[in-house]
């Protein structure tokens, strides 16, 4: 129980169930199957790019061009498609290793000429957006292919309303949904997971231990370029047209919905799970407001003390508790213990 | 041997920087005599802006004149007063502008004036320091006809919403307002469910919002669009719980967009004037007086339709409804 306290996860998980109450006396349509399996949908896109923000923000980075490297691979991908032809694997694999690449770059400019991760990739989003706009000509992409149409229509589970109309749980949350298992199997129990946690908790000592920190930074920029690819597709399936200035601008909406599930801006702390639970409390709290009919002013007020709420009351509890994040080497990376001799090799962080 | 090839680099490398900015003007290179007139759009790299360019472009190639368009990558009415600004030390003879910000950008008005450029905008009816302002509709009319339309798809009585781009942005929020007030007196039984929702430029958002309102309304019958991507969005909603067609759809879209909806049927109707119409009818006009003919004499505009001259306000009325039928004859 006391444990269960000490975690971030708790407090969001908290403050969902006592909105999720609040809105469904006010509007009963709200605690539906229906209406949970919409959100799942529409939130997909924001959820898959969270993922990728995790891994960077773990890794002690950050990232912001992520948003026009999912435009790149979403356009790239799409007029492929069209001119040639093709699958949703092919699509799929053509767009992740696009995202990969550009992420890379990110990655291997921050390792090698250090500069700071932010102004690294404002530079880069700059760059890919400004070439995307200058061979594109800003053009939007209306026919899309027909398997893209089917793809988006699938679901995984069927069910019907009183009215007969179809809904159900759409193959678009469960990509969502595998690669969060993925994510959080790998952060977890891989010796990569475990490396990402140590160096965004100390560099410095995640080095000496003799952890290949160029690997990993290049490894996690890498990753986000592929989930931001991902995301780019999805958000194609999702709107049925891609227009290269659709995603560029929801940087911030993601990484606040990261910051909210309990990932550090400065390093070394996060889970996918508490991810997860930040793009639900954003989702729940925008598709709440119109379901308690809610002005539409109000819409900007209400996010923003939300967040101040959750995160704070969180920071808060931390502080009076004290917690500690630690990668234990001997027992997360253990043929390097072994190397070492095990000793004098922990890193660790105080969370404050 | 290497400091030789270092220095060699080097030359290239200035040779190659002071070849640059050729690269990147466009089209500036034309004939000495003819006038050189240019236009300066919003955001460059949108649709909306691409089709007026079409227009630009037509009207240099009929009209023998030196037009082109240029613009800032994004909507910020500083890049427009500095592109304004060389301009006028380019001491070009006329600028066309579609204004991000109408009180910015008049003290660079004055000054362009001064040398005797003239200045034609556009979507700015009460722009301070302009020679004259052109607009493709009457934006009172402009609202009405989409209540019109609205209560075409719904009939005359029930709830409805409206999207709008944003609170704050002008034209959205005029036609809101006016289409609230003309509902008020003409369609009494009209009922506006919640506030104006600002999701009308992002398709998604649309499309999510629609479903809430579903889901808050069950009785919805009618959505309002402004920005391009609210109808598209909605419509996408409505095909998705079996609702195309009996709740109705309209405002304004870009027609290549919205032909899949419109022809589905979960979009009702459109409602728009062409960009390109714009473009050529800023730079007709500017060629005209140019030629030292006056405005207020102005009766006809040439392809593009006849005009009504009230104070330097130039209006023409180019507004058109987007059917299934007529969907795939705009070309943009």
């Amino acid at each position: 129980m006391k444990k269960l306290m000490a975690r971030h996860e708790t407090y969001v998980l908290t403050i969902i169930v006592i909105f999720s109450i609040v809105i469904s006396i006010i509007n009963p349509n709200f605690l539906t199957l229906e209406n949970t399996f919409d959100l799942l949908k529409s939130y997909a896109f924001t959820g898959i790019l969270a993922i990728g923000v995790l891994l960077v923000l773990i890794s002690g980075g950050i990232d912001i061009s992520f948003a026009a490297v999912a435009t790149i691979a979403e356009y790239l991908t799409v007029s492929v498609c069209i001119a040639m032809g093709g699958s949703m694997v092919s699509a799929f694999l053509l767009a992740i290793a696009v995202g990969v690449l550009l992420g890379s770059v990110n990655g291997l400019l921050i390792h090698r000429f250090s500069i700071p991760p932010i102004i690294t990739t404002i530079a880069t989003m700059n760059l890919y957006y400004g070439l995307l706009i200058v061979i594109t000509k800003g053009k939007w992409i209306y026919a899309l292919p027909d398997f893209f149409r089917s793809f988006a229509d699938v679901r995984v589970i069927t069910l019907q309303t009183a009215n007969g109309i179809p809904y159900g749980l759409s193959v678009i949350t469960v990509i969502w949904i595998i690669l969060m298992v993925i994510t959080a199997l790998m952060l977890k129990y891989t010796r990569l997971g475990r490396s990402i946690y140590a160096v965004g908790g100390d560099r410095i000592s995640a080095n000496r231990v003799g952890l290949n920190v160029a690997g990993i930074q290049v490894f996690v920029y890498g990753f986000m370029g592929a989930m931001a690819a991902v995301a780019g597709i999805v958000q194609a399936l999702l709107v049925q047209t891609v227009a290269p200035n659709s995603i560029v601008g929801k940087e911030l909406n993601v990484i606040a919905a990261v910051v909210l599930g309990g990932a550090s801006l400065a390093g070394g702390i996060g889970t996918v799970f508490g991810t997860f639970l930040g793009v639900m409390l954003l989702a729940i709290v925008q598709n709440g407001m119109t379901l308690m009919k809610v002005s539409a002013v109000w819409y900007d007020v209400f996010v923003g003390l939300v967040i101040i709420i959750s995160v704070g009351f969180s920071s808060w509890k931390q502080k009076t508790g004290g917690r500690r994040v630690k990668i234990d080497v001997r027992e997360d990376l253990p043929e390097l213990a072994a190397a070492y001799g095990g000793s004098g090799t922990d890193t660790e962080r105080e969370n404050h | 041997m290497r400091k030789g090839m270092k220095v060699w680099a080097a030359a290239a490398l200035i040779l190659m920087l002071a070849g640059m900015p050729a690269v990147f003007t466009q089209g500036q290179q034309a004939a000495d005599d003819s006038y050189e007139i240019v236009t300066v759009v919003k955001i460059t790299g949108i649709p909306w802006f691409n089709r007026l360019e079409e227009g630009v472009d037509a009207a240099a190639k009929e009209l023998g004149i030196n037009a082109y368009q240029i613009g800032p990558a994004d909507a910020d009415p500083a890049q427009q007063v500095k592109m304004v600004e060389d301009l006028i030390s380019k001491k070009v003879d006329a600028i066309t502008i579609t204004p991000n910000d109408a009180t910015a950008l008049e003290p660079v008005f004055r000054k362009a004036r001064e040398e005797g450029i003239l200045i034609i905008t556009h979507e700015s009816p009460d722009q301070m320091g302009k020679d004259v302002d052109i607009e493709l509709i009457d934006n009172v009319a402009f609202a009405q006809r989409s209540w019109d339309m609205l209560v075409e798809g719904m009939g005359t009585s029930g709830q409805y919403a409206i999207f709008v781009g944003g609170l704050t942005v002008p034209l959205h929020n005029l036609w809101a307002d006016e289409g609230i007030k003309y509902a008020q007196e003409k369609y009494p039984d009209l009922e506006l469910v919640t506030s104006r929702i600002p999701c009308g430029e992002d398709q998604e958002l649309s499309k999510q919002k629609t479903l809430e309102l579903l889901k808050t309304y069950p009785d919805l019958k009618g959505i309002v669009g402004f920005g391009s991507l609210g109808p598209p969005g909605a419509a996408q909603a409505l095909k998705e719980k079996g609702l195309a067609g009996k709740v109705a759809v309209v405002g304004t879209v870009i027609p290549g967009h919205a032909a899949p909806y419109l022809k589905e049927g979960s979009m009702t109707k459109g409602i728009l004037w062409d960009p390109k119409d714009a473009g050529y009818a800023m730079n007709w006009v500017a060629k005209y007086m140019l030629d030292g003919g006056d405005f207020r004499s102005l009766k006809e505009i040439p392809g593009v339709g006849p005009v009504s001259v009230e104070g330097d306000i130039i209006k023409v009325d180019a507004m058109v409804d987007i059917t299934k039928e007529n969907v795939d004859s705009f070309g943009f």
